[in-house]
């Protein structure tokens, strides 16, 4: 591209500098619209006998049949329910840690994050194992002490569903709410107080409000992620026949497969969630939240009392144990056993699990390879990608931006199952079918918006001087990138690649539909495993744990994910 | 090309030396009883094999360390290195059906060799022309099955059989019922699973041949008592074990066998209406990356010696003629069994989803 000899070197430059930023935003739109294009002819086309015929035939079907509906209200349900819980725990643990001075708030900062970085299948199984019903070690421990066999809290339920669920996404909330508390101008809660405002009524009218894009997007996120979410349904309420939105989708694409309803069905589901990224856009642009005014201000710490000390910490121990402590040890405790009874016997004892998805099983060996080739070149091509539409996004000028910036984002709604089913439709008879390489680019395709927003979020914070400054001293546009601005953002692109990669390894909506004989991964192959032993699927997830686990300490070294 | 030139001379060589060497021949168990011309085809295909390096094949019930056991078991039957791989992937019978359908419309066969318990779908398949025409000489010894409607001459037959019977944890549960009707009117409401239909083919297939047995009424009155649905049998042995089931209806022989050898108590019971009997339906697929690896594969599973493991570690029953089992408690013998009679190569997969639209009615799942 720069060898047109008509071209001046300036326009060369500009050539260079605005192309690959396009190059980036042109793949990351294709990653998006051609698998959704795929998907929506495929849900126009009825086959009469061997001839397909452009019909709407699966979407009056969409609205007639009643197991879609209950799907839908089942979804709604757990998508709703997870939200609201997540709200709620997430707001409070972040409002401990950042405006109170409870004991140990800074190792609890870091705690509270973990189950962020977990898998919520994982999760799921450990909670089976920890309160399934009249067999759960909960209930074999204390009918041993008591001497009674009861049944305990239904796990396999809607209610199951959004416990899970809503452990595993209040890191989300948190986030999104941690830093606004913590840059929160404490004169607005003084104003309130000094006007006779009650604690909770100043929480209540000041704080919350003033919380409110963070809380509107935390919302969002959780709420479509957890209607979207096909392996904790999978898990939970399958059994008792609950169907929700993404299980039907599975169910649809199983032999006898309908993928004209299925595809249909998908659609559906993408144009609900563009309509709430819209309604959430249109929404926090009407309103202005300055939460940080211009005088100097100190974040308002208050000083528990003692109930209040024992409350906020027995809602983080809390917390703690049943996102991460207990289910962990569950998988703990089935790993280590033989048979799995309900009762753990630490007389038979054994590793036997671990080592036969280690050593002895090829498949698992083999599916632990595809996760960590899918992780690490997945989540390098994946940074690369959204470094360059997170320059275009803060530092091109574009009309369209704003359009572009909404269009990249939306895979971030877009149920994992249903992004596998439109690269399914859209690959299915090319040679990408069956290969790695499909894997990958879903990967990609599911999960950039992640990075380009982390990479963003610290590009809009160095100022563009320090890029002009290079080039009126002569550095090239490729120098520049080189020397100043890919050094600066060197911790925001090690954190988004641990991001992706942390997600990659325990992916499974997305994998669940095109994976092939020889291209399983770690989550497939626990699905697969499960057919076999929960001995060896506790093994397995634990072997998971542990890469997720050193992912999260890799995380936690880089300075972005303090700013996050 | 120069690869493809030096992997053909390879070939051929192996091949000619299979040929002149019948001594080597002799040396495995596969040739035993063969003459010279036999011996000769099957060094043949040995040769072909090895050039070919791998096998994929996927099952609905062998374990993978029943499958340890029988890859070590054909690396020996025909004097294979370890270095020849075998790849075993066990799916559901649902995720299998999924699979191979995606793959034959995306024309990219990925397994050589499959064993399925779906016999409706296996005689559909067949007539597309989805299985190779490879009649082995262990045909001759299912001879009656294939009478018996369990297999078409040259393109498939059952490696083995199984049924989904009622199983239950005896030091949990006292049951000393016989029939199907003793066994739902034991079992305490919602304390027991049965086969999920929308999820598993051979539960389907299943229902389908028990549902003209016990008439539409029996399970009409099994929907009150509000089951758990399990397409899994390792589910559904594994809510047995810890008790959270009483009952798995749709138990599996297998797993019993499995559980039972790891120290469990669970317990099977034919019951006397008579079952629907699984028939592990094995094929070459006519697209198989590796024909000839397939062959020698469909020869052992089949034999006495592959027939032998099968029953022993994963309690399927033998149709093989003269087949005695070593675990007959659990899998009895083929002829001393009270099979619910379906003719499956007429049942057609229309009339299988009108039973899975009626047991979804039943059921609401």
């Amino acid at each position: 591209m720069n060898a047109d000899p008509h071209l001046t070197p300036k326009k060369k430059r500009m050539t260079l500098q605005a192309s690959l930023p396009l190059i980036g935003v042109g793949v990351g739109i294709l990653l998006i619209i051609g698998p959704f294009l795929a998907g929506l002819i495929r849900s126009l086309l009825l086959w009469v006998g061997n001839d397909p015929q452009v019909s709407l035939a699966n979407y009056s079907w969409l609205l007639t049949d009643t197991r879609i509906r209950t799907a839908a209200l089942n979804s709604l349900i757990c998508g709703l329910g997870a939200m609201s819980v997540s709200l709620v725990l997430g707001t409070s643990l972040a409002w401990i840690v950042s405006r109170t001075n409870v004991p140990g708030r800074e190792t609890l900062r870091t705690l509270n994050l973990i189950p962020f970085f977990f898998s919520p299948y994982v999760g799921a199984i450990g909670w089976i194992f920890l309160i399934a019903p009249y067999s759960g070690l909960m209930q074999t421990s204390l009918g041993s002490l008591l001497g009674v066999s009861f049944e305990g809290p239904n796990i396999y339920s809607l209610a199951g569903v959004i416990w899970i669920l809503s452990l595993f996404y209040t890191p989300y909330v948190y986030l999104f709410v941690i830093s606004p508390l913590q840059r929160m101008d404490a004169a607005f809660e003084d104003a309130a107080r000094v006007h006779g405002a009650s604690f909770w009524t100043t929480i209540r009218l000041v704080t919350l409000p003033l919380l409110q894009p963070g809380l509107l997007s935390a919302a969002l996120i959780v709420f479509v992620t957890s209607a979207g979410l096909f392996d904790v349904p999978l898990a939970l309420t399958a059994t008792k026949g609950i169907r929700t939105m993404p299980t039907e989708v599975f169910a649809l694409v199983r032999y006898p497969s309908d993928l004209g309803r299925a595809a249909a069905f998908g659609i559906f589901i993408t144009a609900i969630t563009i309509v709430l990224t819209l309604w959430q856009r249109a929404h926090l642009s009407k309103r202005r939240y300055e939460i940080i005014s211009g005088k100097g201000y100190k974040p308002r710490v208050i000083e528990l009392r003692t109930t209040g000390t024992l409350i906020a910490l027995a809602i983080e121990v809390l917390y703690l144990l049943t996102s991460v402590v207990l289910p962990v040890l569950a998988l703990v405790l089935v790993a280590l056993s033989p048979l799995w009874t309900g009762r753990f016997n630490p007389a038979t004892a054994t590793l036997a699990n671990f080592s036969y998805v280690l050593f002895d099983y090829s498949l698992t060996r083999q599916a632990i390879l595809n996760s960590l080739f899918l992780a690490v070149t997945g989540a390098t091509l994946g940074v690369m990608l959204s470094g360059l539409q997170s320059y275009y996004l803060i530092r091109v000028r574009s009309g369209f931006k704003s359009f572009i910036d909404a269009i990249l984002a939306l895979p971030l709604g877009i149920p994992g199952i249903v992004l596998s089913l439109f690269f399914l439709i859209f690959a299915i008879r090319t040679p990408l079918y069956g290969t790695l390489a499909i894997l990958l680019i879903a990967y990609i395709a599911r999960f950039f918006p992640f990075a380009t927003r982390t990479i963003s979020a610290m590009l809009s914070a160095i100022h563009p001087e320090l890029e002009e400054s290079a080039r009126a001293n002569g550095a090239t546009w490729a120098q520049t990138m080189r020397f100043v601005l890919l050094p600066l953002l060197r911790p925001a692109l090690i954190a988004a690649w641990i991001m992706l990669f942390i997600i990659f390894i325990r992916e499974l909506g997305a994998s669940i539909l095109l994976y092939a004989s020889g291209t399983e991964t770690i989550s497939i192959a626990m699905l697969l495993l499960s057919e076999n032993s929960v001995g060896y699927v506790a093994a397995l997830a634990l072997i998971q744990l542990v890469l997720l686990l050193t992912g999260f300490s890799l995380f936690r070294l880089t300075k972005v994910s303090a700013i996050q | 090309m120069k690869i493809a030139h030096f992997a053909s001379i390879g070939v051929a060589a192996l091949v000619l030396g299979g040929a002149i060497c019948p001594a080597v021949a002799q040396d495995i168990p596969a040739a035993k009883g063969m003459n010279d011309i036999e011996r000769a085809s099957l060094m043949q295909t040995i040769a072909a094999a090895k050039a070919e390096g791998a096998l994929n094949y996927s099952d609905t019930i062998i374990q993978p360390t029943t499958n340890d056991v029988l890859v070590s078991a054909f690396r020996s039957y025909y004097g294979l290195a370890n270095t020849f791989t075998v790849n075993y992937t066990l799916l559901t019978s649902g995720a299998m059906i999924t699979r191979v359908e995606q793959e034959l419309s995306a024309n990219r066969i990925t397994f050589d060799v499959a064993a399925i318990g779906s016999p409706t779908w296996t005689f559909e398949r067949q007539k597309t022309g989805a299985f190779l025409n490879y009649r082995s000489g262990q045909y001759d010894f299912y001879q009656d099955a294939i009478k018996a409607g369990l297999g078409v001459d040259g393109y498939f037959v059952l490696n083995g059989g199984y049924a989904q019977i009622p199983i239950w944890n005896t030091e949990i549960f006292d049951f000393k019922g016989k029939s199907y009707k003793d066994a739902l009117a034991a079992v305490p409401a919602g304390r027991f699973s049965i086969g999920d239909v929308v999820q598993s083919e051979s539960h389907l297939t299943t229902y389908a041949g028990l549902r003209q047995a016990l008439g539409v009424d029996y399970f009409k009155d099994m929907a009150r008592k509000k089951p758990t649905f399990v397409g899994r049998s390792e589910l559904s042995a594994q809510r047995i074990l810890t008790g959270q089931d009483m009952m798995a209806f749709g138990g599996n022989p297998s797993r019993v066998h499995q559980s039972n050898q790891k120290g469990a108590k669970l317990k099977i019971f034919y019951p006397e209406e008579g079952f629907t009997f699984l028939p592990q339906m094995t094929f070459i697929f006519a697209k198989a990356p590796h024909p000839n690896a397939a062959k020698l594969w469909i020869d052992f599973i089949l034999s006495e010696t592959g027939q032998k493991i099968l029953a022993d570690k994963e309690a399927l029953i033998s149709a093989r003629a003269g087949f005695q089992s070593p675990i007959p408690d659990i899998a009895p013998n083929f002829s001393s069994l009270k099979i619910i009679k379906v003719d499956w190569e007429k049942m057609s997969a229309q009339e299988l989803i009108k039973y899975r639209d009626e047991w979804v009615s039943i059921f609401n799942p």
